[in-house]
């Protein structure tokens, strides 16, 4: 019966109880489309950064950390490379040999990071072929052939055939300089590579340093998927007594994303429930100011405040359970049509997003979890805010009700 | 049987600031059956004598027994409890649950009394019967006329059986023809199976059917009149 009143009693204002329950219905949608936004463009920044940059494991020699260049090559190569074959969770292998140095036009001269590798395992890790723009993956030019990101080419004012020249350090501290003519130009999804790494082959860096045994100091390993991650990084430890390190151990900033992420939704969740916690004390409020009389008489008659209490409470929870299921359901319709039309096209805003590595065109994202977490949320809020109207028509006097009119 | 006994009661309001006296040292019995009606001008304190019989509004002096049993002494959960057991209460406003349907609204109060599904379904169906509203009981009050509006209050104070039933201008707010009707209904009530009304008024009709009339002044007992 109570069950039945309260239910009768959200019915009474309509139009009162239209606007809390689409202000909740609202809100839960909003929360699910920023929070699915938000995913989405986190998600690529990671993904990028870790299919296109850092891969899922690298293996350096122990030394390389703290004196990062040729001298800590790690030796036998030709094992590492071997993993893919050996390891059955492991995609793909590339070895480069990482050294800093510069990049001179006849307009300018740039600090840069030169990555040798071999185009092949390169390719196969980190995708880099798809990303040229402008002339081709090292086919194009017979000798010394380098690929730079659009960015570089656009600052040393080359195109591609442009010559440019590579400067660097050898082993014995001596100072290089080779002529390289560019191959391609790329412009790559990590924002790291787009500003300040150009490819060359192995053999022409070798060359260029005079050296006829060289390594790499920096293996790549890209995997089938991430949840065998610990798990291989543990066999390749059995493997190499060289560091292994997955991607999180490496760029710190994966976790840093992902716990920001973690915290702005938490951010976006309270504050559309704060704005409807009091929606709903305001609009319980009213209704419970409404019915004083009511109330009055209801307690007169010998109804226990308890039961007033429930009453104001179940009409509360009534009302979120009515529309936060709407707002879940509009939120999976939003992220379902996006899904199915190709994504939320943001491509006017590329630039910005792309400064941070993400992408232009977002898929949104969600965990079904989500869905049952607002649920939860809505309703506790539903109940917070019935507390107070609740305990003001708790207070009513049941003599209100005897009063004339 | 005595249902009501008040000794000596007073109801003194705002004691601290500037007080009235709206009840002054009144002593009263009413037996079982009676049909009894509280007169007197405006302000005399008719509506305040009623509601410490209640159990609505707490005595300042004196005391109040209900069968037998003073109520100035308990909780407010137990006279809730006690009202809701003992005590029928009609108001002038009619006061029903307006989403509520008639025989929703006289099925309630035994809902709070926990009475089981069937008896309750029997004794709504009698009350809206004996009451002349059968064919509004899947009526909400705003779809009932006042005099209709009010029977289905009578029956609702009925409803749970009360040692009592306690109506503070029932009628006030009635035109003459529905005012008979209800009050031919009380009156059979009362007649035909004892039930006890109290109630108070202005109206010189209502107070020409009344069994016992005690007129009130000043909070004061001026006259108490057997008929
Ligand atoms: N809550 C209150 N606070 C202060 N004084 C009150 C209060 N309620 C009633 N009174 C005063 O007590 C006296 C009796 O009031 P009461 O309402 O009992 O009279 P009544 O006989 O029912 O009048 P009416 O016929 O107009 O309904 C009046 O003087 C009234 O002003
Ligand atoms: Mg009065």
């Amino acid at each position: 019966m109570i069950l039945s009143l309260a239910w009768k009693n959200i019915w009474r204002s309509k139009r009162r109880s239209f606007v809390v329950m689409s202000a909740v219905a609202i809100g839960v949608w909003s929360i699910i489309f920023m929070v699915s936004f938000y995913n989405s463009m986190m998600g690529a920044i990671s993904r990028n950064s870790l299919q296109h940059d850092y891969s899922h494991i690298q293996i350096h020699h122990e030394g390389y950390l703290s004196d990062p260049g040729l001298d800590f090559q790690v030796k036998n190569p030709s094992k590492l490379l071997e993993f893919p074959s050996q390891i059955s969770d492991i995609k793909a292998a590339s070895g480069r040999l990482i050294v800093n140095g510069m990049v001179a036009s006849p307009k300018t001269n740039l600090g840069i990071q030169v990555y040798a590798i071999d185009p092949a395992d390169e390719a196969a890790v980190t995708d880099l072929p798809s990303f040229l723009i402008a002339g081709d993956y090292f086919t194009n030019i017979k000798r010394n052939p380098i690929l730079l990101s659009q960015k570089l080419a656009e600052k040393l004012k080359v195109k591609v055939r442009s010559k440019v020249v590579i400067t660097v350090q050898d082993l014995e501290a001596n100072i290089r300089a080779g002529a390289f003519r560019v191959s391609g130009i790329f412009h790559s999804k990590s924002p790291r590579i787009n500003n300040g790494v150009v490819y060359l082959r192995d053999q022409d860096l070798s060359k260029l340093i005079n050296s006829t045994d060289t390594s790499f100091n920096e293996f790549a390993f890209l995997l089938k998927d991430n949840e065998s991650l610990i798990q291989t990084k543990k066999k390749m430890e059995m493997k190499t007594k060289n560091l292994v390190r997955t991607y999180r151990e490496i760029a710190p900033e994966f976790d840093m994303i992902e716990e920001g992420s973690a915290i702005s939704k938490q951010v976006i969740t309270v504050i559309v429930m704060l704005a409807l916690l009091f929606g709903i004390i305001n609009t319980m409020l009213m209704a419970v100011l409404e019915r004083t009389k009511e109330i009055g008489m209801l307690r007169a008659i010998g109804m226990f405040k308890r039961k007033i209490f429930l009453m104001i409470v179940l009409e509360t929870f009534m009302i979120s359970l009515v529309s936060a299921p709407v707002g879940l359901m509009a939120g999976f319709l939003t992220n379902v049509y996006f899904e199915k039309n190709g994504g939320m096209d943001l491509s006017q805003y590329a630039g910005a997003l792309e400064q941070y590595g993400g992408d232009a065109i977002f898929y949104p994202e969600i965990a079904q979890s989500t869905y049952f977490f607002l649920m939860l949320v809505v309703i506790m809020t539903a109940l917070m805010g019935a507390i107070y109207p609740a305990i003001k028509a708790v207070n009513l006097k049941p003599l209100e009700a005897i009063r004339k009119v | 049987m005595k249902v009501i006994e008040l000794k000596s009661l007073s109801k003194i309001y705002n004691p601290d600031t500037i007080p009235v006296r709206a009840i002054n040292d009144v002593s009263l019995s009413v037996e079982e059956g009676e049909f009894t009606a509280i007169v007197g001008p405006s302000g005399c304190g008719k509506t305040t004598l009623l509601n410490m019989i209640g159990g609505l509004d707490a005595r300042s002096e004196g005391s109040v027994e209900v069968g037998g049993v003073s109520i100035q002494d308990m909780s407010e959960s137990q006279l809730t409890t006690f009202r809701m057991q003992h005590i029928g209460f009609v108001f002038q406003a009619y006061n029903l649950i307006p989403v509520l349907t008639a025989k929703e609204n006289i099925e309630f109060i035994m809902v709070l009394q926990n009475m089981d599904a069937k008896t309750m379904q029997e004794r709504s169906d009698d009350l809206l019967d004996r009451m002349g509203i059968k064919d509004q009981r899947d009526r909400r009050p705003s779809e009932l006329s006042g005099g209709q509006q009010q029977r289905v209050a009578v029956a609702r104070a009925l409803a749970s059986r009360p040692k009592f039933v306690l109506a503070d201008e029932p009628t006030a707010n009635l035109d003459s023809g529905s005012t008979e009707a209800l009050l031919d209904i009380m009156a059979k009530l009362n007649e035909e199976e004892n039930i006890t009304f109290i109630f108070s008024t202005h109206d010189q009709r209502v107070i020409d059917r009344a069994k016992r009339v005690i007129t009130l002044e000043d909070g004061v007992i001026v006259s108490d009149e057997h008929r």
